[in-house]
Order: C-alpha cells, then structure tokens, then sequence
C-alpha cells in the first residue's frame, strides 16, 4: 500500500462570533487522498468545505488537529499544492500569458523569459486557448478564464491540484466541457486532485472516491463513498453504466436526508475511520468486490 | 544743539553761545574744531560717544549732573558695558571692504518706500558699490517673516514695526534697528465717493475703516484723529487690518466706507473714480514719520560696512528725493511694473503734491509727502504712547531706552551729513499733533491726558 | 445623424461661449457721458472719474488685447518684480511639481503601509483626519516661522496640501485589493516584495493614480493662493501685483492661464491613469 499524499487527522475549526460565543464548524475529521488519486468532497453550504480546502492549501489554519502532505505537517501554502479558485482569481492587469507566467517565474525564478513563455505556451495549448495569450481577463469568457486558472495551476507541475468548486459560476454547457477537460488531463498527468463541489453528477464523473460531510455545525464526515465506475467514462455515456444512478441515488439520499439526521445513525461510527461504501455494486457484486470487504481499513 | 558738542564736558555752558564761549554758537564753534582736527577718526568716534551720551540722558542738567559725579572717563567706561560703543565706532570707520555686495531688500508697493525703490533704477545703491534686489512683497507680515528668515537683508517697514519686534509686541522679541525713517507725511484719509457730503467726521459712527497694519502709523493717526473728534475707534467704528493693495477694491465693492493709508492707495482710489482725498496726514500731524528703513542689529554688527554703505544709498535718495525738482523724474523711475506698478500720473501726483482730490478740484500742497531720513527718539516715544494707548503694549516701558536702541539717531546723523544733509543737533523735539504738544520728556503725562484710552 | 452628434457637442460649446461673450460686450459697453470736471483736473485721474463715474469692468475686446500682448511676450523679464506670464507660469509649476513629487514620494509609500496593516490605520488615522482638512493657506505663517524661508514654504505648502488624498486613496486601494489575488501571491510562495509590487500596486494602482489626480489640482489651487501671499515670483504673484494695479484685464488673463494649465495638468493625469486601469 502506498503512503498517502494527504492525510489529515482530526482537524477541527471554531471561529469566535462577534458577541463572543464560539462556533465549531467542523470537528475530528480524518481522512486522506493517495498519489494520482481524485477525491471529491460533497456537502451543503456551511459544512467548512472551503476551509478544508484553505487548510489543505495552506492560506488558513485549523484550530486543532494536523495536516500531512507527503509526510510533512503543512504550516503554510506551497508551490507543491496548487489551488484553482471558483472565482479564476486571474489578475485583470495581465495578459493570459502574463497570469501564466506569474506563475510560471514564481516557482522557477531562475529561468529567463523565453523558457518561461515557452513552457507558459505548453499549459495554454493544453487547456486550448492557443491564440487568445494576449488576451486580457476582460476579454475572455467565463470558461476561457477558468482555463486560464487551471493552466496557471498546471503550470507550475504540482503535487497535487486543489479545485474549490471551480465549475460553479460556468453555464451547464461550459461546465460540461470544462469537466471533460479536466477529466482529459488528468488522465494524461496523473495529477492527485482535491476538489470541493455540491454537484452530484460532476463529483460520479470526476471522481475516485466521494467525501460526504453532514451539515454544520459540527459537520463530521459521515462516509467516503467509492465510485466503482471505470474510470474511462465519458459525459456522454455515463449515465448508461449500472452504478451510475446507484451511486447517484445514494449521494442524493445523503444529501437530502442523512445529511441532517447524521447524529442520530452515528452511534457505531467511528470518526477516525469514517466507513467505505460502494452503493455503486449491487450486495452480490460487493461481496465479490475487492473492494467491498476491507474497505474500513484501506490505510 | 549741535551732535558734535560735547556732552562729556561738565563745563559746557547751558546759556546761549558755544562750549568756549569764543564762537558766537555752537555750530561755528564746531566748524572751527573740525578744521582744526586732524584726526577726523577720533573726531568719529567722539561724534559716537557724544550721541550715546546724550542719548542716555536727555536733559543736560541731569548729564551734567552725573558726569560731575564720576568723571568723563569713568562714565564713558561704565557706559562701555552696556552699549556697545566699540562696535558703533567700527560701524562708522571709513576704510573697510564690503562684507557682501549682492543684497535683498523688500518693500511694498507704495510710495513710502520711495527711496528704497528708487536707489536701484536711479543708481544710489550701484554708486556704493552694491549689487540691490529689490523684492516687491504681499504684505507687511510676509515682510516681517522674510527679513527674520535673513531672506532679506534689510527691508521697507512701517516705522512702529522695529518697535514691536524689538518689544516683542505680535512676533518673538528680535534685536531691530531702524537707521532711517524714509518719508515724513504722504498719506491721506480716503472716504468712499458716496461719502462726499459727509465731511464732519462726526457724522462717521458706524463706518468701516481700513488701515494697512495694525503696527502702522495709519492705525495711530486715525485712532487719534477720531478720538479727537470724539469718536472712540474701537465702539464707534471699526478698524481692521487690510493689504494695500485690496484697499480700493474694497472701497469699490462699498466693504469699507474709508481707510487711512499710503499713497498711492489714495490717488488711485480718486483716479478710479471711487473715492475722494478727505484729509491729507500732514494736516493732522505736520511732518509725521510713516515708513522706515529697517534692519536686524545682527546685520548691522555683523556686516558694519555693507550696513553703512547701504544706508548711505538710502540717504543719498533720500536727499535727492527731498528736492521738489526731481519728483517727476523718480515718478517715471518708480512707477513701472517692476516696481508701484502703477499709472505715472498718479505717482507723480502723490510725490509732487499737484493732485486731483476726488471732488474735481486740483490741489496745490508741495508737502503732501516729503522725505526726512531723521530717526527722531521723539518719534519712537510717541509711537510707543501710541501702542500703550490702544492697549497693543502693556506695562512700564522705559521709552528712552526702546527708542534710542531701535531708532539709530547717530548713524543718520552722521551720514546725512556725509551726503550734504543738514542732521538736526539733537535726538529728541517736541511737536504737536492736531494742535496738542507732545513733550518726550513727559510720555506718561502726555497719555494720561487722552479721554479716550484703554 | 453621426455626423451632427460628434459635431453637436463642440458646436454648441462654441455657441454658449459667444453667448457669454456677447453679453458681456453688451454689459461693458461704454457710457457715454459728458465730461464734468475741468480738463486740468481730467488730465489728473482716469477717463471713468472724469466723467463722474467708477472706472468701468473691461469688454471683451480689451481682454483680448491684453491676451495678445502677453502672448507676443511671454517670456520678458524685467526685473526681479516684473516678468512675462510665461516665465510666472514656470515657476508657478515647478514648485508645483517639486511639492507634489515629495508629497507623492511619501504618501505612496506610507499609505501601502498603511493600507497593509490595520493596526498602523487606527494608530494614523486620528492624525490624518485632523491634518487633513486644514487650509492652505493656514499653513503658510507656521511654514515661514519654522522652515526660514519662503520658496520652501510654498513648496511644503504644495506638500502638505497633495498628500493627504495620495496618501488615503493608496491606503484604502492597498487595503482593498482582492483577498484572491493576495492568495494566488501566497499560494505560489511570492516573497512580499514581489507581491507589493507585482501584485498590490497594480491592483491599487487605479485608485493611487485617482488620489494623485485629485491631489495635482489641489496643489494647482493652493500655488496660486500661495503665491499671491508670499509673493516674489509665479502667477499667483503675477494675480497680486495685478490686482495692486486694479488691472482686471490682467488679473483675466492670469485666471485664463490658471485654468487652461489646470486642465492640462488634470488631462495628464488622466492619461496616466487610464494606463494603468484595467477594466475587470
């Protein structure tokens, strides 16, 4: 079994209001993501989605609890973590190229500029916006520049990529087409991605396993829910796979129901191993499944 | 009394005739001393010693007194470590190169300033050997600030302004000299065009006058002029402070009824056709100082020969300005844009005394403005009575004192002479001010005379 | 239709100004009025007072003879009280400029740093708020008392009065750039130094650049109320020594030239600014 790329254990986070009362949004969450691996984190608003991914990225910090990537305890961002923001988060002021290349000089500030616009050029073919790297954000639309943010992400060849709801503000065609992208290059990278969405289908399509958090506050993780479907699936034809409306029918129970009532079901759950499921197999299928015996312990 | 008589001499007689009692006076006495005496350096420094005495003890008898009681030596020692006689006397050495010739001198645009103008276009200052800017300046504040800041090397003040910087009266107490008075008279009461028919100043409750400074002989005048016509400055009208400059716009814009100022404010205000000449100053106060020559005792101790030569410029023009023949001549000189800026009519106007008074009459009065370079001791007194009077200076003040530091009666002397002016013989005289005499002697007794006070 | 509309606007500006200009030809028409004093004495004060009347305000056409002469001779000097227009107007914007370029070359910096830190904002902001409503001109005696000398107190005076809007626009830009941006800064581990200059001070640039465009026009009004109270060179003395000559055609002309370099100075700026916008 391979170490981890991520692991996190029992991390929780509490603000203090104004009238001074403090609030836990999360508590005691464990999990981790291995090398090459993508990992989709589903909930309602609320649950500290976005703060798990801040954690993981660095730019906040957990009240207790402890961040690992690659072994290391994270105390700050990292050119080996990159993050695509929901918002693209591209500096108006430059170029496409020059977003890039922002990038691109900070993690090799020894290179000269034309190695820099070289390899600029490399990621802006790979997310097809040959021809617009002159372009400023101004003149782009809404999934040219999310391009853009995935390109800048790429870029800089990182460990692993962070996405916080990337797809959100896209139209659904766009959004399609971005996610079969993303799909595209990560099956040619290999890239481990931790990626933050409340989007049922874009979570099956993307992802290997599904994090499922109950609402906050005190949001726990209630399972990680596998997605047994090849991983060669397409947009187009994934709904025709037999797991598919299994494991969407489960995601959309959760998030309807068990979201809200999880404290009740939690008396044999254990926070430092949340439960592995496959609602993906039918029970036959599970028992047979490698997959299906085991899976509490797959550490 | 002549400034070369001796008041180191116990012996001197009081009575007529001069100090041997060979010569018929005192003058001709002198003449015949100072042909005899070839040393004209000691001759110098006596002149020096001899005003300092005087200075100090106005009445001979009380001079006599004291110099019987100690010896001359004595006294001339123990006055020694008080005023700086050694300095004074260097001051006046001949020989000595200037100490800088480039200088700044400011002044405001008004035909007081008339010798300090004209000594630049008209050549006094080139003749002595000095490069002079003159440097026109907004107000008389601005003026005060830039010659403390040493921007200036000497400047064109209102004569009272030494006098309040020395006392510390509206700015820090500064060492100030004032080597030259630069024009005795030359400035008018001016009343609005609508007010042509109210010539009785008592009928002038309620109206809004304007002066230039609140430190300025027009601000004294006036008062005194309309308390003597029982009206009391500051409950019955009001005063306030306005630049020159703005006087006739205001007077235009009807924001004040009159102002008492220079000219040529005056002869403008009746060129625009905005007001008219009401009463000339010198019929108030015949031969009153107005403006003056000033410079920080730091510059006239530090720099004795540029100090000297510069004002020997001033004296020059000062004579020459004195002469009627050449007013027109320094009108066209003074009148240009780099300096009064101003039409040549109405400068010349103001310095011949040929003028036109605002209600179509032509007036003759050669002595509307005249220049005097004297620092009359007298004339700081007053003024200082003057401050005491409209409560601008509170407590005792020893007048001889202030006046003799501020108002450089010796210096003048003895260069009015150098450039052919007849110096009076003494530092102090009595004059009458609307027909009500003025005794220097007696400041106190003189104030407490005035109903209206503070 | 297109042709009227980009012509409509300038043609019409054109029209109100001739308006204006009529009627003021109308307003200072000449009175004709008899003489009523004699001529000795007509001879002695202006044409107005000669007629019983206050010395007029200048028509159109004086004021463009006046605009005439200065133009033929902008550059005269005849001594150190008297010089042509052009070379006031020099002075009046060199010391412009050398006070608005320190008040800028201490309000950027000071308002990043500001900007950066809370704890800095409500330590200088009581200070700011007190110095920063002061006039002018109120300045001007405590500058000539303390600095000693005049051409420097005018140029402090400029300062003073430019860098407050510099100084609160860079703090309140620096302050409000996008959190996100600062994050993609952080998360690609770019050094502060390269965040506040890659990053902050093109983010905030737009609105230093509106803060230095407000400031050069406050500067431009202050120099001449400056000027014409300390005096000795530039328009605003050039305005004071008119006004003591009671000369309205060149106190105009001045005004003239005052707002026409005003407007210059403001259109730079908003060329400048303009570079540095981006749109969003």
């Amino acid at each position: 079994m391979t170490e981890p790329l991520i692991r996190i254990e029992g991390i929780s986070k509490k603000f203090t209001g104004r009238d001074g009362t403090e609030t836990t949004v999360f508590e005691n969450l464990h999990f981790s993501v291995d090398p090459g691996e993508f990992v989709c984190l589903i909930g309602h608003s609320g649950c500290g989605k976005t703060t798990i991914l801040n954690v993981l990225s660095g730019l906040d910090q957990t009240s207790s609890g402890y961040v690992f990537v690659g072994g290391r305890e994270v105390n700050g961002p990292s050119l080996d973590r990159a993050v695509i923001f929901q918002s693209h988060a591209l500096m108006p002021w430059l170029t496409v190229m020059g977003n890039i290349a922002f990038a691109v000089s900070s993690r090799w500030p020894e290179w000269d500029k034309d190695k820099v616009r070289a390899h600029c050029q490399q990621y802006i073919d790979l997310v097809n916006l040959t021809g617009s790297e002159k372009k400023r954000p101004a003149e782009l639309s809404g999934g040219m520049k999310q391009r853009v943010g995935i390109a800048r992400a790429l870029s800089i060849q990182p460990k692993m990529l962070l996405m916080d709801e990337p797809f959100s503000a896209l139209d659904a065609l766009t959004r399609g087409v971005l996610q079969e992208e993303v799909l595209r290059i990560c099956a040619e990278t290999r890239q481990t991605v931790f990626m933050i969405t409340h989007d049922v289908d874009e979570a099956i399509l993307l992802a290997d396993k599904i994090v499922l958090m109950t609402n906050g506050p005190y949001a726990k993780i209630a399972e990680i829910v596998v997605n047994t479907m090849p991983r060669s699936r397409t947009r187009h034809d994934l709904h025709k796979h037999p797991h598919y409306y299994r494991i969407r029918n489960h995601l959309i129970d959760f998030l309807v129901d068990r979201s809200k009532a999880f404290a009740g079901d939690a008396v044999n759950h254990d926070p430092r191993h949340p439960p592995l499921v496959t609602p993906g197999l039918d029970p036959a299928e599970a028992a047979a499944s490698p997959a299906g015996k085991p899976l509490v312990a797959v550490k | 009394m002549s400034a070369f008589k001796d008041p180191f001499d116990a012996s001197t007689s009081l009575t007529r005739g001069c100090s041997c009692g060979r010569h018929t006076d005192e003058a001709a006495h002198q003449a015949d001393l100072a042909s005899r005496t070839a040393d004209s350096e000691a001759l110098g420094n006596r002149v020096v010693e001899a005003a300092v005495m005087r200075a100090l003890f106005p009445h001979d008898a009380t001079r006599r007194r004291f110099l019987n009681a100690v010896g001359a030596s004595t006294a001339m020692a123990a006055i020694s470590t008080f005023f700086p006689l050694g300095m004074a006397k260097e001051a006046f050495a001949q020989s000595g190169n200037l100490e800088k010739t480039s200088l700044k001198v400011g002044f405001i645009p008004i035909t007081c300033a008339t010798p300090i103008i004209m000594s630049q276009p008209m050549g006094f200052y080139a003749r002595q050997g000095l490069n002079v800017d003159v440097v026109k300046t907004a107000g008389w504040a601005v003026i005060r600030d830039k010659t403390l800041n040493k921007e200036y090397d000497a400047a064109h003040m209102l004569s009272p302004m030494p006098l309040a910087i020395s006392l510390g009266v509206g700015s820090s107490p500064i060492p100030y000299t004032m080597p030259a008075v630069e024009n005795i008279n030359g400035q008018a009461i001016t009343l609005a065009i609508k007010h042509k028919d109210k010539r009785d100043p008592k009928s002038w409750k309620g109206f809004k006058f304007a002066v230039p400074f609140d430190y300025s002989m027009h601000n004294y005048l006036l008062r005194y002029f309309l308390a003597e016509h029982g009206l009391d400055p500051d409950r019955d009208v009001q005063i306030r402070s306005v630049p020159p400059p703005e006087m006739v716009a205001n007077l235009r814009a009807d924001n004040i009824d009159g102002f008492l100022a220079s000219d040529p404010v005056n002869q403008r205000a009746v060129y625009d056709g905005v007001g008219y000449i009401h009463t000339l100053t010198k019929d108030i106060w015949a031969g009153h100082p107005c403006c003056a020559f000033a410079a920080s005792r730091e510059f006239v101790t530090k720099m004795p020969n540029t100090y000297r030569a510069l004002l020997k410029a001033i004296m020059e023009a000062t004579a020459f300005a004195s002469k009627q023949e050449n007013r027109k001549q320094i009108a066209e000189a003074i009148a240009p844009a780099n300096y009064l800026n101003q039409p040549v009519t109405v400068v010349e106007q103001v310095l011949t005394g040929t003028f036109a008074d605002g209600l179509g009459n032509v007036r003759k009065d050669p002595n509307r403005i005249d220049f005097d370079p004297f620092p009359w001791h007298s004339f700081a007194i007053w003024i200082m009575t003057q401050m005491k009077r409209w409560g601008q200076l509170k407590g005792d003040v020893d007048y001889a004192k202030v006046a003799r530091e501020v108002f450089l009666a010796t210096d003048a002397m003895r260069l009015m002479k150098e450039v052919g002016m007849k110096p009076p013989t003494t530092t102090t005289k009595k004059f009458s001010v609307m027909g009500k005499e003025f005794d220097p002697a007696k400041p106190d007794a003189y104030l407490a005379s005035f109903a209206i006070k503070r | 239709m297109s042709r009227l509309k980009s012509w409509g606007a300038p043609l019409l500006s054109l029209l109100i100004l001739l308006g204006m200009i009529g009627v003021w030809h109308a307003l200072t028409l000449p009175k004709t009025a008899a003489q009523t004093v004699d001529s000795e004495y007509a001879a002695l004060v202006g044409a107005a007072a000669a007629t019983g009347q206050k010395s007029a305000f200048p028509s159109p056409a004086d004021f463009g003879r006046k605009i005439g002469e200065h133009l033929s001779d902008p550059f005269y000097d005849r001594g150190p009280n008297d010089k042509g227009i052009g070379i006031q107007l020099g002075y009046s914007i060199g010391r412009v400029l050398a006070g608005y370029l320190l008040a800028a070359l201490v309000a950027v910096p000071l308002g990043f740093l500001i900007g950066m830190s809370p704890t800095v904002y409500r330590a200088l902001d009581p200070f700011i708020q007190v110095l920063k409503p002061i006039s002018p001109l109120a300045w001007m005696p405590l500058a000539l008392f303390t600095l000693k000398d005049s051409a420097v107190s005018a140029i402090f005076v400029i300062f003073i009065c430019s860098v407050w809007p510099m100084l609160i626009n860079t703090a309140f830009g620096v302050a409000s750039v996008r959190r996100e941006w600062l994050n993609v800064a952080r998360t690609l581990e770019v050094g502060s130094f390269r965040t506040a200059f890659r990053v902050i001070l093109p983010a905030a640039a737009p609105t230093i650049m509106t803060g230095m465009r407000i400031s050069i026009s406050i500067a431009w009004l202050v120099i001449v109320a400056a000027e014409m109270l300390v005096g000795g060179t530039g328009i605003g003395y050039f305005v004071w020594n008119e006004w003591n000559n009671l000369s309205i055609t060149n106190i105009m002309t001045a005004i003239l030239a005052i707002g026409v370099v005003g407007m210059l100075l403001d259109l730079m700026m908003a060329k400048l600014t303009k570079l540095v916008t981006f749109p969003e």
